[in-house]
């Protein structure tokens, strides 16, 4: 490594000299070359394209009618005439020299051009497997955080559930959910990074991001199981240097809030669920009408600046680029801010070598919220109490209801900080024109600092309107995490690519060497000051409840890659990979992942020849095997519970205890997943699609299994491999796009996938209960036959409507606790026909996971205005209204459409309960239909025309106004049908990182609990406007 | 050509041998296994880990006071008629089926400690580092514990699983542990256990012995209870006899009754074994929810900030069984008044008509001005008196009686008596002895063992006693509880229910 490293800091200097050079090299004057391009095809003109002489940086673009002029530095030169999609020329010319006439030729091999697929790229048909491909641009173009969140509807079998929390990712599922307790989100490549998290990637800096869906993810060895986003990002372009701002500004707001109920209705309510409580008569304390959504969220301005400089000469190209987002939260002082910077450099050392560097640095800061505890707040928080009164708030706690989310809010300071430096420096030596050594390293770093400080506050009326209650913090609290990860990877191919004849072949071989730190330290102390730049643990008091952890993680893998790719004559396609993974990790060290594909292009046949339909088509098929290491790293080794104390001699003594039964031979879970599909083109290329079915199977996905106390384990359980699940779906994306003439054009695009899961069989191991509802207790159930995380409840059969109805009802005829209904009470389904409603009369009635989801999106462009609109939606699942369901208090606030529609002794319901509780039990009245619609961007923009440009100096201006999740369809009466579950700060909060740190291996979240609306955090919509200038 | 290929097999031979060794990465901050068995002090801390085990809830808190006191006719159920009905309200009525989560939990805890103390016994097995003298004293206190462990297991279900050695998922569905050995079977592990306690521990007080520790005076005090058990009266007259006159340490009756069970009497003179809390530095050395489920509860008109859930209150029957003079109806009974009721250390429980229940644990009752208290009120620090010198008279005086030593049994019970403020006796009958210890051990989480080892000796006396309770007690049946449904499951079957469960 040693000889890597000195190297590479040569070649940084040499790269800094060169741009020096490239600079000077524009200096000197000759006699301009003049001529035009034109489609060898159609003989029109082509626009904008790239004309740059060879060996240096200077160049130009052609205009409206395809005309350039350049001047060469000497007498002669050659000039290398390059534009998407058609194939590259280069010629001579001598200074001075007009009438140049170039005309290119469409690239034929470049169906949908090249994609990532991972130690290589390979061209779109030539590919055996079901690769999804997503440019930068499209991603660019809407106000969000991450690419994911951007990507959303736009890729067949690639489901994206989105939250509307600033700094969060979305939940991602690739054809469908395989693992419930080894983690279901993809794995991220980031130029060549290995990672679960990308909000440190500035979407403007992505160039392609491709999914790796099927098997060919195989190459990703014991981590591909869950599917592979490789994320490319931009690097700069030999030719003119550009530079280019896109900037946009605008404002959040909550897209649709369910209407709570109001002072009277509330009352109304009060007189049949508590009765003791009347607000009338204690008007003075609680006279309030408080519309707490009102008073809690707001519109909330968001704004996003990107500045980049790109271009470069044969020798040396360079992208550079900043970003700031500015992206605040709806519920008062939810923000976060986000910056990035790059650095993309390419320089050719010589003819065979090349070094290539990648950097990226993202800093993000944000204060936080508990969005669980507020938002569960505000939907309770009784209208009767107003909010605040000259500086006093209004107390709901004392009122008999929940805490005030206002005061809440104000009297918490959550600070959260992430800084990340990522990226990569790889050396390439190409001996000969087939072969290609590479060898690169990747690091990613990151550091973490979180701080929360709680102030105190009495429940005494110098607080409040009116003192009691229960809300109070008796001591100020301050609680610090700093935190750091390490992870590096460094990856050595080789690469062998060689034609003879109609034979084609592409061999890879190389290793991967990984390593992964992390550690933090956290510790909290009470009575810290109240002043911000007191806020340090030394100032707490060091003897009461001060608490210090610190602990860490460490891995380490190697692995092997190998991959062979065949064509014959473009006609006949073959490929196979197959990876060793070595895993630190595991008792069992290596794991190999193998798999094979085939491709027929039938176009290339003799037969098709004179078919005029098709342009394209191929037949594929892929069958691979792909691992899920998702699973803590200490989780199969038996390790020490320490700090066990006890008292000898009246003085503390700490002892330990091993107890915990482990699977020694806990392993990676494995999928097998066959494929097949068709992708074609057709019409003069203006149609094209794909179709694709697969069937995914998990054998070996962990699960817990309950063992017989007699071996001392503290909860009686251990987690092995022995589940199977079960995924099988169908994708269709089509697109179409058509120019109808010069001045407007159109495509139109689809996409929609069906996918059916299901757990084949538990081997013993226990059905897996998750999303609990407060009494109602767990609301899913993972059991055989079913699909993940089913809804598991009672059926609900409507309202009884009078006492005879009650009496006699078979349902509940043994009923213990039949004297207790009334009439308005909801009536239930005895299942199992014992005259007993109880929990073993719930049912399977469906899931959150959609039967089908599908987008679409258009695009018009017309003159200097373009216009597009992207849909997405799913279908066929349920989602549980758990907030409904979870009742803390009779006092908690009602929704005013339960209100309007319970029964009532004078106006009956068939639908409505007369009450909801605490103790009604989880039933289909809960459930509800996950069906939806939506309208994810719309956008239109407006270009400045050629001549105006010319005359700025500018090759770009364009203005638009952007919506984002304008509107939504859906039948669900909550807040959003997109319900990612998981504890809604899941990804960045001190308790989860204290879990993952204590090895706990129930890394369900979001997979149990996903579809249950708790508490969660309205989908936000976004107004924008924004520019794009480059020049 | 050759240069390329020397290159490319230099990159991989270099990434070969990074791959030596470099899979091999030990868990961070997690002692593992072989971590353990490096460090000399562990098997040191193994056996402190026991101990600590103590205070779990599943051993001696919520389900323990249920077997012992509220199956038995000692106490009620308590708290208000709801709470807790399915699992307690089965125990006071003797209704209890194999679903009952009291027995689940109290099988699961007794085994997590007989693990730790199996996995302390190997640890101590191989270890090097140790003195010999030091390793015996732990080897010696382990097997107190586990023995003491089995006691509580063959009492509450009869014949168990033996596990006497750190067991393989795989071991552990062998039958010969999926099975229950026999009652014989367990004893003679409990006492072999015991033995090897008695034979290795030092006298309290001695060098190597720290308050907390098991001594050869708790081996000694114990084992004479098995022996009882086991109806070796010659033993248990020899061992109980090697307390009472100092043998195996010195102990002797404290003169005030009523301060045993304060945070003033721990380890008093008077005791042989108990849990400890200490200084309660980390607010939760204790056993989970002890004094809280048993404390005061508020009921009816409220009004008052309560003590705790109200459970295992003493029962009428109990509160008849004492004789009119006798001080230790008072300390062992907290009698709610019409008006109000003043404990020792001045808290004021109000009038009847804001109380739920009738009378509370007085022995379970947690001082928060007087003693130890920093907020937790579910770890109040209260040591459990395991066994103390009063029970050591009691199991003397009954193998005195049974091997025709009169005079010895009556000075045993005299003495207490006195203690007690009531008159010696000079001559008692079984019956007598029998009574002393009701009174004596009353809601010391023995009562119901005890019942059920007088109605071996003397068939019918549990019957009437819980009649007098109000209770049917079904001979054949009640004299063990049921085997946990969950673990018969777990074990395919292959335990066997307890009759007519």
């Amino acid at each position: 490594m040693s000889i890597t490293v000195t190297k590479i800091r040569g070649a940084w200097l040499a790269g800094m000299m060169l741009v020096i050079f490239a600079a000077n090299a524009l200096a000197q004057q000759t006699d301009p070359v003049k001529g035009t391009v034109k489609d060898s095809a159609t003989g029109e003109a082509l626009i904008g394209v790239t004309v740059r002489i060879q060996g240096t940086s200077a160049g130009t673009t052609t205009g409206p009618d395809g005309s350039f002029t350049v001047r060469l530095p000497g007498e002669s030169g050659t000039i290398v005439v390059s534009y998407l999609g058609y194939v590259s020329q280069s010629r001579v010319v001598n200074a001075g020299q007009s009438g140049v006439n170039i005309q290119l030729a469409k690239d034929q091999n470049q169906l949908g051009g090249v994609v990532v697929v991972g130690y290589g790229t390979q061209r779109k048909r030539d590919v055996t497997g079901a690769i999804a491909s997503v440019k930068g641009e499209d991603l660019a173009r809407q106000p969000v955080l991450t690419a994911t969140q951007a990507m959303q509807g736009k890729v067949a079998g690639v489901q994206i559930i989105n939250s509307g929390q600033p700094n969060t990712q979305p939940q991602v599922r690739v054809r469908g959910t395989g693992s419930v307790m080894g983690g279901a989100n993809p794995l991220y490549v980031v130029d060549g990074v290995l990672t679960d998290d990308i909000r440190n990637i500035n979407n403007a800096d992505i160039v392609s991001m491709d999914v790796l869906k099927d098997a060919s993810a195989a190459i990703y060895g014991v981590r591909a199981a869950n599917g592979v986003v490789i994320i490319t990002t931009r690097k700069g372009k030999a030719g003119k240097m550009e530079i280019r701002y896109d900037g946009q500004a605008g404002f959040r707001e909550a897209a649709h809030l369910v209407k709570m109920a109001d002072r009277n209705q509330y009352i109304d309510y009060l007189r049949d669920a508590a009765p003791s409580k009347d607000p009338n008569t204690d008007a003075a304390a609680y006279g309030g009408s408080t519309n707490w959504y009102d008073a809690l969220l707001r519109k909330a301005f968001q704004m996003n600046h990107n500045v980049s400089v790109s271009g470069g000469s044969d020798k040396y190209t360079y992208y550079y680029s900043a970003g700031y987002i500015e992206d605040n939260g709806i519920v008062r002082t939810n923000d976060f801010r986000r910056f990035t910077f790059r650095a993309n450099n390419d320089l050719n050392i010589s003819e065979k070598w090349k070094l290539t560097s990648q950097l990226s640095y993202s800093r993000g800061s944000g204060q936080n919220v508990s969005l669980f505890d507020i938002y569960g707040n505000i939907y309770r928080a009784a209208p009767v109490v107003p909010v605040q009164e000259g500086g006093r708030y209004g107390n709901t706690s004392a009122w008999g209801n929940v805490a005030n989310p206002m005061l809440q809010v104000d009297k918490r300071n959550y600070l959260q900080q992430d800084s990340r430096l990522q990226g990569n420096i790889a050396l390439e030596y190409n001996p000969a024109k087939w072969l290609k050594l590479r060898s690169a390293f990747n690091a990613d770093l990151r550091w973490g600092y979180d701080r929360v400080y709680n102030y105190q506050f009495l429940n005494d009326d110098k607080t409040f309107l009116v003192a009691g209650g229960n809300q109070r913090q008796d001591n100020s609290k301050l609680q610090i995490n700093d935190s750091r990860q390490q992870g590096w990877v460094w990856d050595n191919t080789a690469t062998f690519d060689h034609s003879f004849g109609k034979h084609h072949l592409t061999v890879l071989a190389g290793s991967v060497t990984e390593g992964f730190y992390s550690t933090f330290l956290l510790g909290s102390r009470i009575n810290v000051p109240a002043q911000k730049d007191l806020w340090y643990l030394d100032l707490g008091d060091p003897n009461v409840q001060s608490t210090l952890y610190n602990r860490g993680d460490k891995y380490a893998r190697q692995s092997f890659v190998g991959r062979a790719s065949y064509s014959y004559d473009d006609r006949y396609l073959l490929s196979a990979s197959i990876r060793a993974d070595g895993s630190s990790k595991f008792k069992e060290r290596w794991g190999y992942f193998p798999t094979v594909g085939i491709g027929w292009v039938m176009t290339q046949e003799g037969f098709m020849k004179d078919q005029q339909l098709f342009d394209f088509l191929k037949f594929r098929a892929s069958w691979g095997q792909l691992g899920n290491d998702n699973i803590p790293t200490n989780a199969y080794i038996n390790t020490a519970t320490v700090n066990l104390p006890y008292f000898f001699d009246n003085s503390i003594t700490q002892g330990i205890a091993l107890q915990d039964t482990k699977d020694n031979n806990l392993k990676w879970e494995t999928t097998t997943q066959f494929d097949v599909g068709f992708e074609f083109s057709l019409l003069d290329e203006r149609l094209s699609g794909e179709l694709d079915y697969y069937n995914k199977k998990t054998s070996d996905a962990l699960i817990v299994v309950n063992i017989p106390s007699i071996l001392g384990d503290p909860d009686n359980t251990y987690i092995t491999n022995a589940a199977s699940f079960k995924n099988t779906g169908f994708e269709v994306s089509l697109n179409w796009k058509d120019d109808i003439s010069k001045d407007f054009s159109y495509n139109v695009g689809g996409n929609i996938s069906f996918n059916k899961n299901e757990v084949t069989n538990l081997a013993g191991g226990q059905a897996l209960l998750g999303g609990g509802v407060g009494q109602q207790s767990y609301i899913t159930r993972t059991d055989n036959g079913q699909p993940v995380a089913s809804f598991y409840v009672l059926e609900s059969l409507g309202v009884y409507q009078s006492q005879d109805e009650i009496n006699s009802d078979p349902n509940i005829k043994n009923d213990p606790n039949k004297g207790n209904i009334r009439p308005g009470d909801l009536r239930y389904k005895d299942f199992n026909g014992d005259g007993i409603i109880n929990a073993s009369d719930r049912q399977f009635v469906g899931s959150y996971q959609p039967k089908y989801f599908y987008g679409f999106n258009l695009g018009l462009k017309y003159k200097s205005f373009d216009f597009s609109a992207d849909f997405y939606g799913s279908g066929g699942n349920k989602i549980y209204n758990g907030k409904k369901a979870y009742r803390f208090e009779n006092t908690d606030n009602i929704e005013a459409d339960y209100e309007n529609n319970r029964w009532k002794p004078d106006r009956p319901s068939a639908t409505d309960p007369r009450l909801i509780t605490s103790n009604l039990p989880a039933s289909t009245y809960f459930v509800e239909s996950g069906n939806f619609l939506r309208c994810n961007n719309l956008t239109i923009g407006y270009n400045l025309p050629e001549q105006t440009l010319k005359r700025m100096g500018l090759t770009r201006f364009r203005v638009y106004l952007t919506a984002q999740n304008l509107f939504t369809l859906m039948r669900f009466t909550g807040f959003s049908p997109e319900l990612p579950g998981g504890t809604i700060d899941y990804d960045n909060s001190i308790n989860n990182r204290v879990n993952t740190a204590t090895n706990s291996t129930n890394n369900t979240s979001g997979i149990l609990d996903a579809g249950i609306e708790l508490n969660a955090y309205p989908i936000t919509r976004t107004f924008g406007f924004g520019v794009n200038v480059s020049f | 050509m050759k240069k390329i290929f020397a290159i490319t097999g230099a990159v991989f031979m270099s990434a070969l041998f990074a791959c030596n060794n470099y899979l091999d990465v030990k868990p961070q901050g997690q002692i593992d296994e072989e971590a353990a068995a490096s460090d000399p002090a562990t098997a040191q801390n193994l056996v402190t880990g026991i101990y600590n085990n103590m205070w779990v809830g599943k051993l001696h808190g919520f389900p323990f006071i249920g077997v012992t006191n509220i199956a038995s006719d000692d106490a009620d159920k308590g708290s208000s008629p709801d709470d807790a009905a399915p699992t307690q309200g089965q125990l006071d009525n003797l209704t209890m089926d194999a679903n009952n989560s009291t027995f689940n939990d109290l099988w699961s805890g007794y085994y997590q400690a007989i693990a730790r103390a199996n996995k302390a016994l190997g640890s101590l097995e191989s270890s090097t580092s140790l003195d010999a003298a030091t390793k015996s004293r732990l080897q010696g206190e382990v097997h107190f514990l586990r023995g003491y462990f089995y006691f509580n297991l063959v009492r509450i279900f009869g014949g168990v699983p033996k596990i006497d050695k750190v067991l393989t998922p795989a071991e552990a569905a062998q039958d010969q542990y999926q099975t229950r050995a026999s009652a014989d079977d367990i004893y003679q592990l409990i006492i072999s256990d015991l033995e090897f306690a008695l034979a290795n521990l030092p006298a309290k007080g001695a060098s190597g012995s720290a308050v907390g520790r098991a001594t050869k005076g708790a081996a000694a005090g114990m084992l004479a209870k098995v022996m009882l058990y086991r109806r070796n009266w010659q033993r248990a007259f020899s061992l109980a006899d090697s307390v009472i006159t100092g043998k195996v340490g010195p102990y002797s009756l404290v003169t005030d009754y009523a301060t045993i069970w304060r945070q003033a009497g721990a380890n008093n003179s008077e005791s042989l074994f108990e849990i400890q809390t200490g200084t309660n530095a980390t607010c939760d050395a204790a056993v989970e929810v002890y004094s809280n489920s048993q404390g005061p509860r508020a009921g009816g008109k409220r009004g008052w900030a309560d003590l705790g859930w109200g459970f295992g209150g003493p029962s009428q029957s109990l509160v008849n069984e004492y004789e009119p003079g006798d001080k230790r109806l008072a300390a062992t009974v907290i009698t709610v008044g019409p008006t109000g009721t003043i404990l020792w250390d001045n808290f004021r429980i109000p009038g009847r008509d804001s109380v739920e229940n009738d009378r509370y644990n007085y022995k379970a009752y947690h001082s928060r001005t007087m003693e130890q208290f920093c907020g937790n009120q579910d770890r109040l620090p209260k040591n459990l008196r395991i066994l103390r010198l009063a029970e050591v008279l009691l199991i003397h005086a009954e193998a005195a009686l049974a091997l025709g030593n009169g005079g010895a049994a009556a000075a045993d019970v005299s003495a207490l008596r006195v203690r007690a403020g009531l008159a010696g006796k000079p001559s008692v009958t079984l019956q007598d002895i029998w009574h002393e210890r009701r009174v004596e051990l009353a809601m010391e989480h023995d009562r119901y063992f005890e019942l059920v080892r007088e109605n071996g000796l003397a068939p019918g006396t549990a019957v009437a006693a819980f009649s007098k309770h109000g209770k049917t007690f079904v001979v054949g049946k009640h004299e063990v509880f049921p085997i946990p449904f969950t673990q018969i499951q777990f074990s395919q079957g292959k335990l066997q229910q307890n009759p007519n469960y």
